[in-house]
């Protein structure tokens, strides 16, 4: 027993002396700021930085592998503590903030089964993915609320998680946890920038919406009275409230489940009542804006979609400034739209309401005549976005026929062909390229050759069969220097200075079906050509966000510039260039469409400005896209029909400047906004559960 | 010379210590869903084994044999295997920076792999001479190494492959671990 002890307790003491020598003649000098900016993190290794725990965390920020802000969970008090230790300014970071992205909880939603195990979502999630119906609907058995580390979520009275904002530092531990992925870290910049995919609840009137409004909370928020938070929600997607309030064509309405009852809730009514309780109020709501980045770019048209795209870029903290050519910003809205419909002063505080969220705008400067996209670059934004509009836009301006060419050596067809109809000499590069038109497109390569082409190049998105061309027919153009590509499209330009050099198309394998709305292949091959000039026969011009080829910078050497498409409107077929085939080919058939775009456009930017990849998410809900939808509503709570729009009388409009529809008073809004059934995929309210 | 051979065959393959001898699960499956991280581990553990094992037989034969106290040896074993560990992290962080930022973070873990524990008392158990318990601990941890790097191989094309739901995660790398096993029974009867 004696030997025992004395054996182990030698060995042990062997064991510590030489731990203890060894760390004296082994010791390492550690960074004592190292020990400090881990002192000074909360400690509670939530990994939200991305490294495994505080000390390492500490490490690479003394190190500068990560900045002094990266402590998710430490918050503004934290990233100043670890700057003042290593003597930095930081940046400021808007704060990003759990939220619980299911609105029914497994009392109020339809289940498969009753759960009666392990008291985890982890484990439940186990059973055929939880209790209940809905593929991404919380469990409620409350894992989040068990790992946060700062105690910042609770079990709400409604059997939903629920975040305490002032405590929740978005170190997204719980997001990492629940097994359904229904947390997820938001901030305004955040829902500016997000495209609805198949991970959320959302509702058909949401994704149905062109500007993608969270119309639930719209409507959540106008019934219990907080009418500018309401309106806070709609400016998060769309800047221009006023005016949609009144023009919109509302698809939202068409898709709301009330439908299948009794008559939708009008939705664009109470658009349109909170965005003039604004106004009236004389007081404009104050909206988040992003840390200033300081970053320029240059916005080119002052209609609906380069103003939502300049706004949308300035709440992301960026300095954007529009360029239009008519004297005043609103582009179509102000140029077509009737005043009984649409009052001036109403647009008018809209656009003022977009500028005051720091937008510069400069008017009566038209794109290819007092500037060109080169400038722009030159002058230092570093992007260019093309919001122009098309054919009807130019038409608007009243010039016949418009010649202008924004983007350096790019014609439209139809008013180049108004042009040579009337015996305009339109000059003509040596390599010319003709994007589709079917056999107009043939004339007007014939034409062009006339006109000094030596070489044209017509791309047609279809096949050579659907063009109903034959072998011999497209051997003769091509003894005529008129060369044919089929399956192709335009995909992005690259000049020098003022000058179109470069034109990038892709072509689909051949063989495959390229019918509308069919499964599109994403095998392409792309080619680029030298070019002079680009015709297209299409009504407008796409979107087009121009920026520096990188890397290539210096005082003399010539500016080499590029195009960047934005990723598209969610609805759109598009599998490759400019174009997509179900895209207008004019301009936008209603401004919430346009506004749809120029969010995406900013977004597009924004990813661009960030160094990302500029692609939507991969689960973005599309057209071809199966959500989840119920088609049968029961168990209805008993409500009010569809409140009807107070209008103008009859005899009092012949003063066409007096405004036709008054809109709803506040009593009407109240009964109306109940009348939603604030839906998810599947769930919405139902007296059973209620 | 053909002992020896024979051992190292029968130590890597037949009786491999974590497919056939289900020693060391732990880090098995908690540091192969990478492979650099397998590997990182895989070193770390073959440096560790066969130092453990060679200070281990000395105190078994220097200390534990005469003093007849060969029933304390699993805690002796510990100690010297814990106190060994932070020696080597110590010494490795002095000596060979570029080593412990490679290893760095997988030696401490070591501690608690029963393999290292494991392959010391196999030595002893076998009645080893010290050459023996060298060549067989530096080839039982080869052995880990190897059955980490093809588990890390293999978990690695999980997120391309198309795996049930139900199975998704730990079950699935389990039934690997159970096939491996099983394949690595097929070397039976290789040392005759």
């Amino acid at each position: 027993m004696l030997a025992a002890g004395l054996a182990i307790g030698g060995l042990g003491l062997l064991a510590g002396v030489g731990l203890a020598v060894a760390s004296r003649v082994f010791y390492v000098y550690v960074d004592p700021q190292i020990i400090e900016v881990e002192e000074a993190l909360p400690g509670a290794n939530c990994g939200g930085c991305g490294l495994p725990g505080c000390s390492s965390a500490a490490q690479a920020i003394v190190v500068g592998h990560l900045a002094p802000n990266a402590c998710v969970g430490g918050g503004a008090d934290v990233h100043e503590k670890v700057a003042e230790i290593l003597g930095v300014e930081v940046e400021l970071k808007e704060p990003e903030i759990a939220q619980i992205g299911c609105r029914y909880s497994v009392a109020r939603a339809d289940i498969k089964y009753l759960y009666e195990g392990v008291n985890d979502c982890r484990a439940a999630m186990l059973l055929h993915g939880g209790a209940k119906e809905c593929p991404i609907g919380c469990i409620g058995l409350g894992s989040c609320i068990s790992v946060c580390p700062f105690g910042a979520l609770s079990m709400g009275d409604d059997g939903l998680p629920l975040v305490h904002e002032n405590i929740c530092t978005g170190c997204g531990t719980c997001v990492r946890t629940c097994p359904k992925g229904i947390i997820s870290l938001t901030s305004v910049s955040n829902r500016i920038l997000g495209e609805f995919t198949t991970d959320e609840c959302t509702a058909p009137c949401q994704r149905t919406c062109p500007a993608g409004i969270n119309i639930p909370e719209q409507l959540q928020q106008t019934a219990m009275g907080n009418y500018l938070e309401a309106l806070r929600v709609i400016k998060e997607r769309n800047p221009l409230p006023l005016v949609c309030g009144r023009i919109c064509p509302h698809p939202c309405e068409f898709e709301c489940r009330r439908n299948l009852e009794d008559e939708p809730v009008a939705i664009n009514y109470l658009k349109r009542f909170v965005a003039d309780y604004e106004r009236e109020s004389g007081q404009r709501l104050e909206l988040f804006k992003a840390p200033e980045t300081g970053r320029r770019m240059a916005v080119v048209g002052g209609g609906a979609e380069g103003l939502t795209a300049a706004c949308f870029l300035a709440r992301l903290g960026h300095s954007p400034t529009i360029f239009e050519a008519m004297p005043k910003l609103g582009g179509l809205l102000r140029a077509v739209i009737p005043e009984s419909r649409l009052p001036r002063d109403v647009l008018d505080w809209d656009i003022e309401g977009i500028l005051e969220m720091g937008v510069e705008a400069q008017t009566g400067k038209a794109l290819g005549k007092d500037f060109t996209v080169a400038s722009l670059l030159q002058e230092g934004y570093e992007t260019v976005l093309l919001a122009t509009g098309g054919w009807d836009a130019m038409l608007m301006r009243g010039q016949e026929p418009n010649l202008d060419q924004a983007v350096p050596g790019l014609y439209l067809l139809l008013p180049l062909s108004l042009a040579w109809a009337q015996g305009m000499d339109v000059p003509m590069g040596e390599r010319v390229v003709i994007a589709g038109g079917g056999d107009m497109a043939l004339d007007a390569a014939k034409k062009c050759m006339q006109s000094g082409a030596e070489q044209v190049t017509v791309l047609y998105r279809r096949s050579q069969q659907e063009v109903g061309l034959t072998d011999s027919e497209v051997a003769q153009l091509s003894d005529q220097s008129i060369v044919l590509h089929f399956r192709a499209t335009l995909f992005q330009f690259k000049g020098v200075d003022d000058q179109l050099t470069q034109l990038v198309y892709r072509q689909t394998a051949s063989g495959n079906g390229s019918q509308a709305g069919g499964s599109v292949s994403r095998r392409f091959k792309e080619t680029a050509i030298a070019v002079d000039t680009v015709i297209t026969a299409s009504g407008r011009l796409p979107e087009m966000i121009f920026v520096k080829v990188p890397g290539l910078e210096g005082e003399d050497t010539p500016l080499l510039w590029q195009t960047i498409s934005p990723y598209h409107q969610p609805t759109t077929i598009r599998p490759e260039g400019l174009f997509a085939t179900t895209e207008p080919m004019s301009d936008y058939r209603a401004a919430v469409e346009a506004i749809g775009a120029g969010r995406r456009s900013a977004s597009s930017i924004h990813l661009y400005l960030s160094g990302k990849q500029v692609v939507p998410p991969e689960n973005m809900i599309t057209a071809q896209t199966e959500v989840l939808d119920v088609s049968q509503i029961v168990e209805l709570l008993p409500v009010g029909p569809r409140q009807k729009m107070p209008e103008r009388p009859a005899t009092e409009r012949i003063d066409p400047s007096l405004e036709v529809e008054l809109g709803l008073t506040e009593e009407m809004v109240r009964n109306e906004a109940v009348r939603c059934l604030n839906c998810g995929l599947i769930c919405y309210v139902r007296s059973k559960y209620h | 010379m053909g002992d020896y051979l024979l051992l190292i065959v029968s130590a890597i393959l037949v009786s491999n210590i974590v497919l056939a001898r289900y020693l060391g699960n732990c880090p098995f499956l908690g540091v192969s869903q990478k492979m650099d991280t397998a590997v990182g581990m895989g070193m770390a553990v073959i440096f560790v084994v066969t130092l453990a094992g060679m200070i281990t037989w000395v105190v078994q034969y220097a200390i534990l044999n005469p003093l007849g106290l060969e029933y304390l040896r699993t805690i002796a074993f510990i100690l010297v295997i814990a106190s060994l560990v932070q020696l080597v992290e110590m010494f490795l962080q002095k000596s060979v920076p570029a080593l412990y930022k490679a290893l760095g973070i997988f030696l401490p873990l070591i501690t608690t792999n029963c393999a290292v524990l494991g392959i010391a008392i196999i030595n002893i158990q076998e009645e080893f001479n010290f050459m023996q318990t060298v060549v067989f601990s530096f080839a039982s941890a080869v052995g880990f190494s190897l059955a980490m790097v093809l588990l890390a191989s293999l978990r690695e094309r999980f997120p391309t492959a198309r795996i049930p739901s139900a199975f998704a995660g730990m079950p699935i790398a389990m039934i690997t671990v159970g096939l491996l096993a099983l394949a690595f029974l097929g070397f039976t009867g290789l040392t005759g």
